[in-house]
């Protein structure tokens, strides 16, 4: 099969997956979480339902940690003393729990979707 | 500016579109996903057993050793040491291969999560040269993701036919749980048109360390597909 032809096939998928390519971010809230002593300030997040949300993770501590949820399909690593983005969203109502891998015992927390 | 990108690069692989296709490689192969982890390494293996190839002999088995480490938030390289065997052969060196995976935009932040590969591959004791530009694209829908492989290969030496070559791979994934994710994956390439399930897991080690596997088993869609491919991966992440 020829590139042409892997090229109209792959517009088709994106065209079922429901292709309209578009920026959020500008408009996207933001809600800032720290790490702290590997534990997450706030550990309870709140958010509207069925909304993008942009979350700033900034890790106070000199210890690299993993963020992670796999009921919200994220996990990303911040370095000690950096800040990482993390988007989630849009979800149904419902918790969501997260924590930090390399300290889960005490880096947990849970996004509230209301 | 990473949109841009994009555009060139479709752009590119539209113009060199008709450019014919002349060689035959392993089209069934891992399905890649846009993502990068920093400060992540692992140890990989991969393989598939294929039965009934046309041109070459049956049951082929190609097998990939690999260790990747984070270069940086956005870059992922691999380097990967190929080995085949045919019927009638022991396992055989056939190959080197350095792999860059870029990952473009954040997951989520845009429609869909896209992310370039970038692959260089050598022929053990050949002239041969092999050179992959991909376009990778997942785009979540709830607990599914749909995911993209779109790769353009460049072969050039002494001893190869200088040639382009194309492949596709589709995957839609179910997100069941992080243990079992089903899936059907369809792959697209010279001599090859397959389709077929397959699925994925992750277990949980100590500490930071995850062991992740896949399985799949591809059926040829047409007379010059192999009838079956095996293929899986188990890798462990640290």
């Amino acid at each position: 099969m020829k590139l042409q032809a892997h090229i109209k096939l792959l517009l088709r998928w994106c065209v079922l997956l429901g292709m309209g390519c578009q920026s959020v971010a500008a408009a996207t809230p933001v809600i800032e979480i720290e790490i702290r002593d590997h534990l997450f300030f706030p550990s309870e997040v709140d958010v509207p339902a069925n909304t993008k949300v942009k979350l700033l993770i900034i890790n106070r501590d000199p210890t690299p940690e993993e963020f992670e949820s796999y009921p919200l399909n994220r996990e990303k690593v911040i370095s000690g003393n950096s800040k990482a983005v993390i988007f989630i969203g849009p979800v149904k109502a419902g918790d969501y729990p997260f924590i930090g891998e390399f300290y889960p015992t005490t880096a947990q927390g849970v996004i509230r979707v209301r | 500016m990473k949109l841009k990108i994009l555009n060139y690069t479709l752009s590119l692989m539209a113009i060199l579109c008709t450019i014919q296709e002349s060689y035959a490689g392993s089209v069934i192969d891992k399905i890649y996903h846009p993502y990068v982890n920093p400060l992540e390494q692992e140890v990989e293996w991969r393989g598939i057993f294929q039965d009934h190839q046309p041109l070459t002999p049956d049951n082929v088995q190609l097998h990939r050793f690999a260790y990747g480490r984070a270069l940086s938030d956005r870059v992922f390289t691999e380097v990967y040491l190929v080995a085949h065997k045919a019927s009638n052969h022991s396992l055989e060196i056939q190959a080197y291969e350095l792999e860059f995976v870029w990952q473009l935009t954040e997951p989520g932040e845009f429609w869909a999560d896209w992310g370039m590969l970038f692959e260089v591959e050598k022929e053990a004791n050949l002239d041969k040269w092999e050179f992959t530009t991909g376009v990778l694209m997942e785009k979540e829908r709830g607990q599914w993701s749909g995911t993209a492989n779109l790769f353009l290969l460049n072969k050039w030496g002494s001893d190869s036919t200088d040639s382009f070559e194309s492949r596709l791979s589709l995957q839609a994934r179910y997100r069941y749980s992080r243990g079992f994710e089903p899936a059907v994956e369809f792959y697209s390439g010279q001599d090859t048109l397959g389709l077929g399930p397959a699925c994925k897991g992750q277990i949980k080690l100590d500490g930071n360390k995850k062991f992740n596997w896949e399985a799949g088993l591809i059926f040829g869609l047409d007379s010059s597909s192999p009838n079956r491919t095996l293929r899986f991966l188990l890798d462990l992440e640290f």
